[in-house]
Parts: structure tokens; C-alpha cells; sequence
């Protein structure tokens, strides 16, 4: 069982409490429609998918239920921090 | 009277006896869900001391996230309407039942498929968590006494599953 440590719980919790929410510290354009299809579409849908650490969202959804953001490594699985979200990337 | 005529309960109310754990079905009980990004505006309302702490239970609140409780009260309290103010006062009294697990062997029953560690679980402690598949609010509410706070369709389920985990686990 993947333990993951719920910044805001502070405790540390079953992975099938959590959800995963894909990359986080993507930030939305501040103006849309400057932006050209190419430029959106890569901020839609083009992510970085590294292979080692990974800067992700995680919503402890069956728990307290708030976002926060996570530094787990992609090949070991391991969660090197968590942290609230709004905090500065790690 | 009329309203304990209509009632019907997702789970029959006899209480099901195992081997050292005893489950049951609470009597009906006030539910309110309370949101405020402001504590204090909500104590101020209610007149009542919440909780900063997510996981504990004061007043009968229980604190399950940075801004939301869980208040459970006895039936047929009603509480103020929040109008104006920056808070959620909802009465979801119904939305669940209360399935009481009690007994030398319940932390034993509930750890069949709850991954919280019952053994650190203290008394007071409240939190929402999943029991398989289906979303709980677990209280506990003695050393060997728990709440599960689970919604009314999914209650017969769990109630099963819970019955099921008593009369196999030995």
C-alpha cells in the first residue's frame, strides 16, 4: 500500500483515499485569446512527462478533500515531498 | 409521530451480534454540513467552538477538512440559516445513516478494509475514508466503539460487507 502525506491532514494516508490530478504549476495564459491555436493547444495538452521527478496535483478526495502539489519520481514511485498548494514549486 | 410511522431505514434496525463486535443501526440524528473559509463567523452564528484541527471533534463538530465540519446533533435540531454571511449551513440529515460498530474485535472488523491504522485512530478522532470501495465518515467515539457515517444507498452494502468481515475474520 502507497502511503502519500496529505499536507493539510498533515498525516500520512492510503493511496486509494487520493486522486491524481495530473502536472501541476501549469499556470492559465492571463489573456486567452492573445494566444494563437498552437500556443493554447500547448497549454492544453502538452506536458512535460519526465522520467525521474514529476511535479504533480493530487486531490485527497476521500479524506479532506483539497488539491496540493507533490515531487514524486516517475520510475521509483517514490513521494519525495508534498506541499500546499499556492506554495512555490519545490 | 406521523414522522416515525413513514420512516424507512436502508438497514433493518435489529442489530446484527457476532463474535466479539456488534453492529447497529443509530437512531435518527440532525446532520449539518458547515463551510466557512472564516471560522470564526460560523462559531459567532452557531455559538458554538469549532475545531481548527482537521480530524478532531469538538462540540459535536467534526472537523473534516480546512473549512468544512460535519455536525451531527439530536434529532430535530434545527439550526440558523446563514443568509448574507460568508458561510454554508446545510442540513443533510438524511443524506446518511450512522452504523455502529462496537465491541472488542470492531477496530479488528473495520481494518478488514479500512486503510486508516485503527491502532493510532484516537478516541474523538473523526475523518472521511473509504471502506472498499464506498466513501465513510469514521468516528470513534470509545475505545472500542466506532460510527460509520455512510450514505443511505450504500448503506445496505456496507452493512453486509461489515457483517460479512465479522463472521469471516477469526
Amino acid at each position: 500500500m502507497l502511503l502519500i502525506h496529505c499536507p493539510y491532514c498533515d498525516e500520512q494516508r492510503a493511496e486509494i483515499e487520493f486522486a491524481y490530478a495530473g502536472e501541476a504549476h501549469i499556470a492559465r495564459p492571463p489573456d486567452p485569446s492573445a494566444l494563437s491555436d498552437e500556443d493554447w493547444s500547448r497549454y492544453l495538452f502538452i506536458r512535460s512527462n519526465p522520467r525521474g521527478r514529476h511535479h504533480e496535483r493530487w486531490r485527497h478526495i476521500h479524506g479532506c478533500g483539497r488539491f496540493f502539489n507533490a515531487v514524486r519520481d516517475t520510475v521509483t514511485d517514490t513521494f519525495e515531498a508534498t506541499y500546499k498548494a499556492g506554495e512555490p514549486r519545490r | 409521530m406521523a414522522d416515525a410511522l413513514l420512516r424507512t431505514d436502508p438497514v433493518s434496525g435489529r442489530a446484527f451480534a457476532g463474535d466479539g463486535v456488534k453492529i447497529s443501526l443509530a437512531p435518527p440524528m440532525a446532520r449539518y454540513s458547515l463551510r466557512a473559509r472564516q471560522p470564526e463567523v460560523l462559531e459567532r452564528l452557531l455559538g458554538l467552538k469549532l475545531s481548527r484541527q482537521i480530524g478532531a471533534t469538538l462540540n459535536g463538530a467534526a472537523c473534516l477538512g480546512p473549512d468544512e465540519w460535519l455536525l451531527r446533533a439530536p434529532a430535530g435540531t434545527s439550526l440558523t440559516t446563514a443568509a448574507g454571511l460568508p458561510v454554508a449551513i446545510t442540513e443533510v440529515s438524511e443524506r446518511s445513516v450512522c452504523l455502529i460498530v462496537e465491541g472488542v474485535r470492531a477496530a479488528e472488523v473495520l481494518a478488514a478494509v479500512c486503510p486508516l491504522d485503527l491502532d493510532r485512530y484516537a478516541l474523538g478522532r473523526a475523518t472521511r475514508t473509504v471502506f472498499e470501495t464506498v466513501e465513510i465518515v469514521l468516528l470513534r467515539t470509545g475505545e472500542e466503539r466506532f460510527e460509520v457515517e455512510v450514505w443511505r444507498s450504500f448503506a445496505p452494502w456496507l452493512n453486509t460487507s461489515l457483517q460479512t468481515a465479522a463472521g469471516q475474520l477469526r
